[in-house]
């Protein structure tokens, strides 16, 4: 068994029996049987039996509309896997919220080092390269509205600047691997986000963009009007 | 096609483009995952994406095996085989080694080996198997333009390797953003039969949406291929000639072993350890 499934195993073991949307329970008959947890205590979820089936499940919402980031807070709804092992269990969670659990273990073990704000963006290259230029007002605005727990699930280690400040528009829970996003108060495996991610790099750039032709409009008199 | 052996402590990690538009784009990676991984070959196989979960920063963490191959799921070298991969993971060059020990190995991307050209060849069959090859024009679309694009010198190359193995009347690469343009199909061929393979990683915007509206075969771009129930029905009849359409080439089942051919060939150039 490797470390991430040992990580699972102890995590049930203890009593951390949901991530993020995900409830996980045992079976009477063996095994475990994964569930939106709104979905708990139904008995007229459509069943499946593959860890594969979660990719399909965690790729639409419940109106049939593409999930780009799985971490958003609307898993659909009305199905249930019923799974023979942790390992089948493991493999259905990296599609419902991938890499969680590396990202945990290596959290626990000391060797996540999440990468500061400035960091990602001073890093990015081609049409991205613009968003180094972000001011921290703007990021505030962006990652305030982007990362709320209404919009992603996880658990932000990241700061502002190495070592620096954190996002100061979102609230204290939004830093805590201990909360429970879905604000059930439940014991959960932690959705962690190391990292600014590249859906909010791409939205920095048009936030960039357009106070750059703000400025450009402001410093330049305007146009004669034509005719 | 691909001989390789079982890698003891050993993970492979396949890196898409992925998107935040289309569903489409990301499942050919996980389909050649799974394929893989029911071979055994590796003790873990994982995908990573640089528009969707995980990314490839992340992915830096998913591995317990000490060594891991990296293969791009991607056409061709450029901009994100030589610029964005190896920034977001690490990579150093061809081998890494991280400050945890464990060996990083950068494979090439898919579309310049060789076993590509039989999965084009293959593809091009399939699609019109009746028809004799001497009756039909083969056009090989790839994306051309671009930031550090190298698809069309990939596309071109193929078509030159897939004329010389095969009796098609002609095999012509074309682009969609580059002269000879696909847009002019019937002026580019001659051939009562035209087969058009994208050579795409997955039938995403540009295969599924975009080519279609250039080919004339949809007057606007359709809904995702995921998202309509019936694959397109061949042959069109179009511009006086027989247009056969078929699916991106990186969905073909047999892509997975060109990823193995593609970890094979690291081996060979840079050995074992």
């Amino acid at each position: 068994m490797g470390r991430i499934d040992e990580l699972l195993a102890s995590a049930l073991a203890e009593g951390r029996d949901c991530i993020g949307q995900i409830a996980l329970r045992t079976r009477s008959e063996g095994g475990y049987r994964l569930t939106h947890r709104d979905d708990v205590g139904r008995d007229d979820l459509r069943v499946s039996q593959t860890p594969e089936s979660a990719r399909e499940i965690a790729t639409y919402d419940d109106a049939g509309v593409y999930r780009p980031l799985k971490t958003a807070p609307n898993l659909r709804h009305g199905w249930a896997l019923h799974l023979p092992d942790l390992a089948a269990v493991r493999a259905a969670l990296e599609y419902f919220y991938p890499a969680a659990l590396a990202l945990w273990l290596a959290e626990r073990d000391g060797r996540l080092q999440p990468t500061a704000m400035r960091e990602t963006l001073g890093r990015q290259t081609g049409m991205y390269r613009v968003t180094g230029l972000l001011t921290d007002p703007q990021a505030e605005a962006l990652v305030g509205e982007l990362c709320a727990q209404t919009r992603c699930l996880r658990a932000m280690r990241w700061t502002k600047t190495p070592g620096g400040e954190r996002i100061a528009s979102l609230p204290a829970t939004k830093f805590d691997p201990e909360h429970d996003p879905a604000g059930a108060g439940a014991r959960v495996m932690p959705l962690l986000c190391a990292e600014m991610c590249n859906l909010v790099v791409a939205e920095a750039r048009p936030v960039v963009k357009a106070a750059q032709a703000a400025a450009a409009a402001a410093a330049s008199p305007a146009p004669a009007a034509a005719g | 096609m691909a001989s390789l052996q079982r890698k003891p402590g050993t993970g492979l990690l396949l890196v898409g483009h992925g998107s935040t538009q289309n569903p489409d784009s990301s499942p050919p990676t996980h389909v050649h995952a799974d394929e893989i991984r029911r071979r055994g070959l590796f003790d873990e196989v994982a995908c990573c994406f640089w528009k969707e979960e995980p990314s490839m920063r992340e992915a830096r963490h998913v591995f317990e095996a000490r060594e891991v191959y990296v293969v791009p799921n991607f056409i061709s070298e450029g901009y994100f085989t030589q610029t964005v991969i190896p920034r977001e993971l690490e990579l150093s060059g061809p081998r890494s080694t991280r400050a945890d020990g464990t060996i990083w190995k950068y494979c090439e991307p898919a579309g310049n080996h060789s076993s590509m050209t039989d999965l084009l060849l293959r593809r091009a069959r399939e699609i019109a198997p009746e028809l004799p090859e001497e009756e039909i024009s083969l056009l090989i679309v790839g994306h051309g333009t671009g930031l550090n694009d190298n698809s069309a010198v990939a596309a071109k190359a193929q078509a030159a390797r897939i004329a010389e193995r095969s009796r098609y009347a002609e095999v012509i690469s074309c682009y969609m953003e580059e002269p000879p343009l696909v847009a002019n199909w019937d002026e580019l061929t001659t051939a009562p039969n035209v087969v058009v393979v994208p050579f795409f990683i997955a039938d995403g915007l540009h295969s599924y949406q975009d080519i279609p509206v250039l080919l004339g075969m949809e007057s606007e771009p359709t809904a995702a291929a995921s998202q309509r129930a019936v694959f397109r029905h061949e042959p069109r009849r179009l511009r006086g000639r027989n247009l056969y359409y078929a699916s991106a080439i990186g969905t073909e089942p047999g892509f997975a072993d060109v990823i193995l051919d593609l970890v094979a060939a690291f081996d060979d150039k840079h050995g074992t350890h």
